[in-house]
């Protein structure tokens, strides 16, 4: 017997299953009429005579400019030829446009290979994509495009935004560029809505603000004839406007940097980071040598890429935050304010061991780098002169765990977090990491020795060793190193909090380092560091180097009373940093702190106002 | 054992064999332009013999097999699901298939029919009473499961023929009306929360259904808890999502956002249907031109071609044509011998029903574009032979109806 309910309920139930599936075909049916009767006409049209294409509206990527709004990055339209396909169904066009004489025709205008035009134009063919024959062409070439264009069909003259550095090489490494997606970052970022052709951010600040640089491209359909020439837009979608990125605004004072540059201009390899110890802003970033990233936006022949990458000293490299150096003597700054901090010295100690050029530890004799000896020094005098014999003792005196403890509280042997990407941590050796390279818990306390003077295994960067100067510079504050200063229509940015916890310890002691390395500067191993009328405070270092000659390492600040400006400069295998880098350190202090010879005055006004600001600031504490 | 041929369900062949005809007829014009497709009707034409085949074998042996087949397949297809998801190949952005050598199998489409069973089996009870929880609850976990599974891929297409099919059987299983559509409240609220991007709306709605439907206490506690968690999470949900992620769900609501690829289609689409007007260009006569550089007019789009070279007569027979099949489907259905029987053939008519509208609904511009073929007509072996597995399990039916 039949189960369920009875036949009667049965057929209501399918009288309704019924009603809703012709009312689905009902539905069908209208929507049919509509395109076949009521907009045929103009369906078959556009079928007929017309087609209909989707132009892309490219955004323009936003410009970078220096804190004061001087343009350091903007864009300029490229004249691309690209190849349309034509649509399949006249398949006579289809067999004319890849006819042997079409490609030897569009070969020879644009000079290129018949075989590499051919490529493209099937690949296009195939896919039904357009291609890009010639980016950025020359006007020549695009005039004669456009002169045979109706007997070459397919062919066409679009503009493209590229991206344009005013500058040129000024700045390089930390603004980075943008060049074309390539393959991999395409199938990486496919869900971001990139397609072929786009320009991404590659390196720098152009990869680090990818997403607020680049803004959304707009569509619109166009009616385009036979010929596929622009005949109107289609009113069935209506267009979608691009939206231009953001504007990026830099913490770099395009005079410091320019200045910066000027000077490094003779060194060969090195770096240099300036800092505004307040803040964090990254004032001016050089690393040498440097590239123009105008050679990537007009397209880099693989032979140049290869030769850009192969080249032993790698002009790509952000030596100023990528590259990590041994300190040298730059560090005794870390070891007297750890020695302080911890009670272990004060400003007036004298080592047990006075230095007569040498010190004999463990059987062995560490030399001075004065080989006549410094005598017996207190404190100030040992940074003053940079006397090893008695950092060797401090260093003994301090151990590992003091020394890695006060380094990394100023930023060193972690990455700042600065917002420029593949930053390099540097080294700054740990318990654990000695216990790894000699036996647990056995390695030697010889290297206390090398701590002390900032040999050994330490390395830390350009931008490190800035940061470190900052955080003594100003006190002890942490500071966040960054290079964006603000982002147009952005209200959501805002500075990230700093990664070191900074340093608290006694005015004494503070009081002590400032004096230090003031005397350096003053009538100390930085002479050439001086600038008349502002106290520059600072710290010479020659970074022992396996490879070949010893790198030239300088930090300074300035003007040391209320520092505004903190620096790092290191100049590889060129010898003292004193000797080397301080002269090029005190002509950018010279610019960034009295500026252009005209601008003295105005800005010595200036300065006296606001360290006036500031005294009345302090009174009121 | 031997198959009473004149029991079976004649119109319902008939209209199947015009359908996969035409099917053939449309494929072969859709790849007669040069390019990389051509010739693939030799290939739909050998699949036709296997899907032949294949409905023969499901529709000797009888239904009662499917019926305590039921679980066992609903789990086989579960785990496949999970595993397309882990070891798919993907096509387009999703994955849905698992390469078998030469073949491609959509794990999807094994779910539909065991899910189809397994509902079927669980609602052919004496003792079901729709009215409490306990009873409607696990059929909605039964469909949710592969439901979420398949959206996941993504084939939200796809993925919504198994609530499709899910409500139609709680209506034949005898749900009430009013209690049913207070039941669907949050599909509703979600719906209209994208359309609007207010809750309000669907407040009023769903009052005024309350008041319509005067539920018991019990049903009308669980419903406004259910349509309250969706009101308060929905939007907190929605703020929470990655911008691709929105991005995806806005284009998959309105297509014109994303003009770079379902936009485009569907354009082409209708140039291509409009041209055609009453009579059609012509068979072979297409001359749809941007429609050749669409990578899928002989799969999901084919009935642009057909409506672009037979015109709104030759569309109008292929609508025609899909009555017949459905609504012999759902007559089987009330004729059927038994309850499994009927709620089987609800099941596939309804899944079938479901698919054939999100597709030409997608073709003539008025809904998203999903990514699901045309049954019969589109190009592709596997897809072709699970619908003539599903009509070989109506006729499964009808053959078996005067059986006492």
């Amino acid at each position: 017997m039949p189960s369920g309910p009875p036949r009667r309920i049965k057929d209501d139930r399918f009288n309704v299953l019924a009603a809703l599936t012709l009312a689905g075909f009902l539905l069908v049916v209208m929507g049919l009429l509509r395109l076949q009767v009521v907009q045929h006409d103009e369906l078959s049209r556009l079928s007929e005579q017309n087609r209909v294409r989707l132009d892309v509206l490219r955004a323009p990527r936003g410009a970078i400019r220096d804190r004061f709004g001087r343009l350091l990055a903007d864009n300029q339209p490229s004249f691309d030829i690209i190849f349309r396909p034509m649509p399949a169904e006249s398949t006579t066009r289809v067999r004319s446009v890849i006819h042997s004489e079409w490609i030897a025709r569009v070969a020879a205008l644009l000079e290129d290979d018949t075989l590499d035009v051919r490529r493209r134009v099937l690949e296009a063919n195939r896919t039904g994509q357009t291609a890009v024959l010639r980016r950025n062409s020359p006007y020549a070439v695009m005039a004669a495009v456009e002169e045979s264009r109706s007997d070459l069909p397919g062919l066409d003259v679009q503009v493209a935004p590229i991206r344009r550095y005013p500058e040129g090489t000024l700045g390089a490494q930390l603004l980075g560029y943008a060049g074309e997606i390539n393959d991999q970052e395409l199938s990486d970022r496919e869900d971001d809505g990139y397609r072929l052709g786009d320009l991404i951010g590659k390196t720098g600040v152009e990869r680090r603000y990818e997403d607020l640089l680049r803004g959304t491209d707009g569509a619109e359909f166009v009616v385009v004839n036979a010929m596929g020439k622009r005949v109107s837009t289609l009113h069935e979608g209506p267009p979608r406007p691009p939206v231009p990125g953001h504007d990026v605004t830099l913490t770099i004072d395009l005079d410091i940097q320019r200045m910066m540059e000027e000077t490094m201009a003779d060194v060969d390899r090195g770096a240099a980071v300036a800092i505004d110890p307040r803040d964090g802003s990254i004032l001016g970033m050089v690393s040498r040598p440097n590239f123009d990233p105008n050679e990537f936006s007009r397209g880099i022949s693989f032979a140049r890429w290869k030769e850009l990458n192969e080249d032993g000293s790698n002009p790509l490299l952000n030596r100023a935050i990528q590259s990590a150096y041994p300190p040298g003597s730059t560090f005794k700054v870390v070891a007297m304010l750890a020695a302080l901090r911890f009670g272990l010295v004060t400003a007036d100690t004298h080592m047990p061991v006075s230095c007569n050029g040498g010190f004999n530890f463990g059987g062995r004799r560490a030399a001075c780098w004065d080989k006549h000896g410094h005598g017996s020094v207190d404190l100030l005098t040992a940074l003053q002169f940079s006397c090893d014999v008695y950092f060797y003792q401090l260093g003994l005196r301090l151990g590992l765990d003091k020394i890695q403890s006060t380094a990394r509280a100023l930023g060193m042997g972690e990455k700042t977090g600065i917002d420029l990407p593949a930053e390099s941590r540097g080294l700054i050796p740990t318990d654990a990491y000695y216990d790894r390279h000699f036996k647990s818990g056995h390695w030697p306390r010889g290297v206390l020795l090398n701590l002390g003077i900032g040999q050994g295994e330490l390395l830390a960067t350009p931008l490190q060793l800035a940061l470190m100067t900052s955080i003594v510079s100003n006190g002890g504050t942490p500071v966040r190193p960054h290079v964006v200063k603000a982002i147009a229509d952005d209200p959501g940015f805002k500075l990230e909090k700093p990664l070191e916890p900074g340093i608290s310890t006694t005015p004494e002691a503070w009081a002590a380092v400032h004096e230090a390395m003031q005397r350096v500067v003053d009538k100390g191993t930085a002479l050439a560091a001086r600038v008349p009328g502002i106290a520059v405070a600072g710290k010479t270092g020659t970074a022992q180097n396996p490879h070949g000659k010893d790198h030239a390492v300088f930090v300074c600040y300035a003007p040391a009373d209320h520092p505004t400006i903190a620096m790092a400069w290191i100049a590889e295998n060129s010898g003292h940093g004193g000797v080397v880098c301080a002269p090029m350190a005190a002509r950018v202090l010279r610019r960034a702190l009295l500026g252009d010879s005209t601008q003295i005055a105005v800005r010595a006004a200036a300065r006296r106002d606001s360290l006036a600001a500031a005294d009345s600031t302090e009174a009121a504490d | 054992m031997r198959l009473r041929v004149p029991y079976l369900d004649w119109p319902l062949f008939f209209a199947t064999a015009g359908l996969i005809l035409m099917g053939l007829l449309t494929v072969y014009s859709a790849t007669s332009i040069p390019g990389a497709h051509q010739g693939l009707w030799v290939k739909q034409l050998a699949w036709c013999a296997i899907a032949f085949g294949a409905a023969w074998v499901i529709v000797a042996v009888h239904y009662r097999l499917y019926d305590s087949l039921a679980w066992p397949l609903y789990g086989i297809s579960l785990v496949l699901l999970v595993a397309v998801l882990a070891i798919g190949s993907s096509k387009l952005g999703a994955k849905r298939w698992i390469e078998l050598g030469p073949l491609q199998f959509q794990p999807s489409e094994l779910a539909k029919l065991a899910t189809t069973f397994v509902l079927a089996r669980y609602f052919d009870n004496a003792r079901l009473d729709l009215t409490q929880p306990r009873w409607w609850l696990p059929p909605l976990f039964i469909a949710l499961v592969p439901f979420a599974l398949v959206a996941k891929e993504p084939d939200l297409g796809t993925g919504l023929s198994f609530p499709a099919m899910l409500i139609a059987m709680y209506f034949w299983a005898g749900m009430p009306m009013g209690r049913l559509l207070l039941g669907l409240s949050p599909v509703f609220n979600v719906a209209l929360f994208f359309v609007t991007g207010s809750v309000w709306w669907f407040v009023g709605l769903f009052i005024a259904m309350i008041a319509l439907a005067r539920p018991k206490l019990q049903m009308l506690l669980i419903v406004v808890a259910l349509n309250g968690v969706v009101a308060v999470e929905l939007p907190h949900l929605w703020n929470h999502l990655h911008d691709y992620q929105k991005r995806r769900i806005e284009t998959f609501i309105n297509p014109d956002n994303d003009p770079y690829g379902a936009g485009y289609q569907i354009i082409q689409s209708k140039i291509a249907i409009g041209s055609g007007g009453v009579m059609g260009k012509g068979y072979l006569k297409g001359s749809q031109k941007a429609l050749s550089f669409l990578p899928m007019r002989h799969t999901d789009f084919i009935y642009s071609v057909v409506g672009e070279e037979l015109g709104f007569l030759g569309a109008l027979t292929v609508v025609l044509l899909y009555v017949v099949v459905i609504l012999r489907g759902y007559r089987l259905a009330a004729v059927a011998r038994d309850g499994f029987a009927g709620l089987m053939a609800i099941g596939v008519v309804t899944a079938m029903f479901f698919t054939i509208m999100v597709n030409m609904l997608m073709t003539v511009g008025w809904a998203p574009v999903t990514g699901v073929p045309l049954p019969f007509l589109s190009y592709g072996g596997t897809a072709l032979v699970v619908n003539c597995i599903q009509i070989g399990l109506l006729q499964n039916v009808a053959l078996r109806r005067r059986e006492y």
